[in-house]
């Protein structure tokens, strides 16, 4: 394992969530056309890849899932330093829950002999979390989700991770290969180098795999997806009193009822 | 409907309603009951048995605490390996017992640790696993409704699993209630069922160096919240002393917690907690979606900030338009008068 370390980190394109707001009296998003952008969480898991392979050499691959356009966050990951990137795009993908998803990330870093995968935390438009531990339990590898910081230790081929649990943290030492999950705002993400920028939007082509590539095509999509989506309702808006006052004297009385 | 591909699974082979019991040191998860109540619903309205799994080592007692609780039987995986928690050993013993009990459905917490063993053991299971819950349900054929905000609580989507097993949900701490804690019946043992231990140490694939826990704050338990945004400016005081006015606890938004002003296990928010207190005082925070998610389910939100145009007036009972430096000190100052006056 002196040879650096292989290391996958993985991406999702996501609608743009800065500008999204409730309308309060509908209840329903002002979305405003949000453009598509790299899933922020997986800035820190980007960077803490390429912190990675600054501490032990190696390889820093992107890979993502999605119709050729979300190939454009692979192109911000090298941008920012990563050497390749792998976009797994195949109409059998589509409909897919987190049970294939993970299961194509899975094998997509079994075909690239990972020795550690990355992801972020949770992605912003879905936030279930659960693809870094289905990728890790789909391959029987070990796992580390909401990890803060990252210790390698490449003579022993173990990766201690730095974990936050509830009330505290705990450090926890895995053997290889491991799928790290980062907390989100984990690390500060280094800026994109100007060279790296323009050879991303120049010269960078992705590898493209398709679910046939990865020996998955009757495992993936809808079809194979457990969880359906039974129904959508209109969050009903919380009701609120919506009263302005003009003194602190005018809302103690209020706060006074509620005390 | 068959299961078409995937495990090609008969689901009346499935029933009854698990627990996870999250527990650490011997301690249980206050979610872990909360889900515990809300089971026994489930199960009730399906006529099946509520059933508690504990897993841990030297942990019988939280297994007796479960069916005194309302558990029909608890299943007790009592060994070394499982204590501390880790993903893999939890992982390899709930896959063994969901491959020879069935259940039909499983709910767990959605702490860092549930979502962390929830997302493990969905895979094996080819199980159909929806995330931070906020509404649990079962139709008229007894297929779990599971609910849940999407993205920026603007909808409610209802995720059911109709072709695989288990059904499983995770649920934040703080959206049902635990009900009350009942003393151990003295038959409470003979429901607890000790279950072989299918993992060996030597079989792991991590070691837990360290773990350090305690005396860090848990703001889902508060009744009254003061959280500060961006608007504190670095200057979390007047927070501080009007929580401690209130006998409540300073909270923040994801970007005050950001800027190191306020420490993470007090952030409020879709990647923080949701919190459901008697009166959350929002200053200087803007309302971002991202923030209203976790604090909504709040009995009465007072909003302060400078912008009269920010979007948490919108979301709040009552807004005063100002700089929180001002407004919140003299607010603490009128509750510390009026409860002299009191005393």
């Amino acid at each position: 394992m002196n040879d650096g370390w292989n290391i996958v980190v993985c991406v999702k394109q996501v609608p743009d969530a800065d500008d999204v707001t409730i309308d309060p009296d509908t209840g329903t998003l002002n979305r405003s056309d949000a453009p598509a952008v790299l899933n922020k969480p997986d800035h820190n898991a980007v960077e803490s890849a390429l912190a990675l392979r600054d501490a032990v050499g190696g390889t820093v691959t992107a890979v993502t899932m999605g119709p050729p356009p979300a190939s454009a966050v692979l192109q911000a990951a090298v941008a920012a330093g990563a050497d390749g990137g792998v976009l797994l795009t195949d109409r059998a993908f589509g409909g897919s829950d987190t049970w294939p998803t993970s299961l194509a990330l899975a094998r997509a870093a079994e075909e690239l002999d990972a020795d550690v995968v990355i992801c972020g935390e949770e992605s912003t438009d879905s936030s279930t979390g659960q693809v870094p531990p289905g990728i890790a339990a789909h391959n029987g590898w070990a796992q580390l989700t909401y990890t803060e910081s990252l210790d390698p230790r490449p003579d022993e081929g173990v990766l201690v991770g730095t974990r936050d649990v509830e009330g505290g943290y705990e450090r926890v030492a895995t053997a290889l290969p491991v799928v790290v999950a980062m907390v989100f705002g984990a690390n500060d993400p280094r800026p994109a180098g100007l060279h790296r920028k323009i050879f991303a939007e120049t010269e960078f082509e992705p590898v493209q795999w398709t679910a046939a590539d990865l020996g998955i095509e009757d495992r993936v999509g809808l079809v194979n997806s457990p969880t359906k989506v039974g129904g959508m309702d209109t969050a009903s808006p919380v009701e609120r009193e919506r009263t302005r006052v003009d003194s602190v004297e005018a809302l103690y009385d209020h706060l006074a009822e509620v005390l | 409907m068959s299961a078409a591909s995937g495990p090609g699974i008969d689901v009346a082979d499935y029933r009854d309603v698990w627990v996870f019991v999250e527990q650490h040191e011997g301690e249980a998860a206050p979610v872990s009951w909360e889900l515990l109540a809300k089971g026994r619903e489930l199960a009730d309205e399906t006529g099946e048995s509520l059933v508690a799994l504990v897993v841990g080592d030297g942990v019988a007692h939280l297994a007796e605490e479960a069916v005194a609780r309302g558990a029909d039987r608890a299943l007790l995986a009592d060994d070394p390996v499982f204590e501390p928690y880790r993903a893999d050993p939890y992982g390899e013993q709930f896959r063994a017992l969901v491959e020879a009990r069935k259940p039909s459905i499983v709910l767990i917490g959605g702490t860092h640790t549930g979502r962390d063993f929830a997302g493990r053991v969905a895979v094996p299971a080819h199980a159909g696993l929806t995330a931070d819950c906020t509404e649990l349900a079962v139709d008229e054929e007894g297929l779990l409704l599971a609910s849940r905000p999407t993205f920026g609580g603007s909808a409610m989507a209802t995720i059911k699993c109709p072709a695989h097993r288990p059904q499983m949900a995770t649920v934040r701490a703080g959206v049902f209630d635990a009900g009350e804690p009942a003393e151990p019946t003295e038959n409470a043992a003979d429901a607890v069922e000790s279950v072989e231990v299918v993992v060996a140490e030597e079989d792991t694939l991590s070691t837990v160096l360290e773990r350090v826990v305690g005396g860090v704050v848990d703001i889902t338990d508060a009744d009254v919240i003061v959280a500060g945004g961006a608007g504190c400016e670095g200057d979390v005081t007047p927070l501080v002393e009007l929580a401690e006015a209130l006998g409540g606890e300073v909270a923040a938004t994801r970007a005050a917690v950001e800027e190191g002003w306020v420490e993470p296990a007090r952030q409020v928010g879709q990647t923080g907690k949701t919190v459901r207190p008697q009166l959350y005082i929002a200053a200087g925070i803007s309302g971002a979606v991202q923030h209203l998610e976790g604090m909504n389910g709040s009995d009465v939100v007072v909003a302060v900030n400078t912008d009269p145009n920010a979007p948490i007036f919108e979301h709040a009972d009552y807004g005063i338009v100002g700089d929180l430096h001002e407004v919140l000190p003299a607010l603490t100052a009128m509750v510390r008068e009026k409860q002299e006056v009191a005393a």
